[in-house]
């Protein structure tokens, strides 16, 4: 079998800004001698920070899924729309293709962050040894995906600008959308404070 | 130059001799990108960030889109969006509106011109280091994309209640988007230090 190299076993760090190699003779040097960037063997407080956050989100995502994103104002009366509503308003519709997608990117991805994070942080907790290049992948798919989800907040915000026709109908924004865009941030807030190194390390200490 | 690389995403030690200049490298246990590089100059990055600062103008001074019903007509352009939910009192929302889709590309576009300018006459712009660590850092916040197809999205559902007109900024953001994404790919970390290293001050 092939014996792996860390470079915690050498002794070495990489800037995860430029990349460079690092000697972490002692003291340890602070920051990249090459562009400045603070170094750290694995990222400070990553489990803690980015449970901290998963959580927020997962809070959050109640009220971003059930509370009105936006509230239209015509002579019939008041509409409410909630994220779920304005995809079957889009089936309605007929553009299924459309609806899927916004399904996908404002309830499917932001769930899937949710779940996949608290598997990946439990498994670095519970130093699981099974097959870190899987986990390694899922982060990989879940941190790509994350700003996809801001699709809703660019559309609220189009469709808010655009219906002020105050003879006919006005739409205003609901406290959902502000629950929603926290949602998204702080699930990418969650990736980005997240170390991937923390999946291979329990395999490294065999 | 280290005679060795550590992966950033599973701390595997990789010997340099064992990897071939002009490639994109991958781990060979976690398959992260260790780093990529391409032939790119100075001045294709320079000319590309002109592009995008112009189409970044442009798609600020035309409207996004209009509506119209009954002869009422109402247009928004971009920074409109992000307004129209400040108006109403939603200021974290309108500020992550107007980060992500004109003041990151702004950003992106100043600082490149800011470094890559003194850089091609071997100088060194004051701070450039810091530039472009906030450069790469605010990189998964451009989302230039997301919000095309967030565009897309509203002007569908739009249309089920009135006449919807696409206005210029909608396609100058969309070729800003393509320009921008190519920016993005020929000036990875590794390049930049590449040129930097190419250019002894």
């Amino acid at each position: 079998m092939t014996t792996f190299v860390t470079g915690r076993d050498l002794g070495l760090r990489v800037c995860t800004h430029c990349r460079a190699t690092v000697r972490a003779i002692r003291p340890a040097p602070a920051r990249c001698p090459r562009c400045g960037a603070s170094i750290h063997e694995r990222k400070p407080h990553s489990i803690a920070t980015t449970a901290a956050l998963i959580a927020s989100a997962a809070l959050l995502y109640v009220p971003a899924n059930l509370v009105p994103v936006m509230r239209m104002h015509t002579f019939f009366g008041e509409e409410d729309d909630t994220i779920m509503s304005g995809v079957l308003s889009l089936i309605q519709q007929g553009s299924w293709p459309l609806a899927l997608l916004v399904f996908v990117a404002s309830i499917v991805v932001p769930l899937l962050k949710l779940i996949v994070m608290t598997w990946l942080l439990l498994s670095v907790v519970r130093k699981s040894r099974g097959s870190a290049l899987q986990r390694s992948k899922l982060f990989r798919l879940v941190e790509f995906i994350g700003r996809w989800s801001m699709l809703d907040v660019y559309a609220i915000s189009l469709i808010v600008a655009l219906v002020q026709i105050r003879s006919l109908a006005t739409i205003r924004v609901g406290l959902g959308a502000l629950a929603f865009g926290s949602v998204v941030v702080l699930t990418m807030l969650a990736a980005q404070s997240f170390d991937e190194r923390l999946l291979w390390d329990a395999k490294a200490n065999d | 130059m280290s005679s060795v690389i550590v992966c950033p995403a599973c701390d595997l030690v990789h010997r340099r001799d064992a990897i071939m200049a002009k490639a994109r490298v991958l781990c060979v246990r976690c398959r992260a990108e260790l780093y990529r590089t391409n032939s790119a100059s100075i001045d294709t990055a320079l000319a590309l960030a002109a592009t995008a600062a112009v189409l970044l103008l442009l798609s600020n001074a035309y409207p996004l889109v209009a509506l119209e019903v009954n002869g009422s007509f109402r247009a928004t352009t971009l920074l409109g969006a992000a307004l129209g939910l400040y108006a109403q009192g939603y200021l974290p929302i309108a500020a992550l509106v107007l980060v992500t889709t004109v003041l990151i590309p702004t950003f992106q576009i100043g600082a490149l011109f800011y470094v890559l300018l003194p850089l091609r006459r071997r100088g060194r712009a004051r701070g450039q280091n810091q530039v472009f660590r906030a450069l790469t850092r605010l990189r998964p916040w451009a989302m230039s994309e997301v919000f095309m197809l967030g565009a897309l999205v509203a002007l569908v559902k739009l249309s089920a209640m009135a006449q919807v007109i696409p206005g210029i900024a909608l396609f100058s953001y969309g070729a800003l988007m393509l320009t921008l994404s190519a920016l993005t790919s020929i000036t990875p970390t590794e390049q930049f230090w590449q040129w930097v290293e190419g250019s002894p001050a």
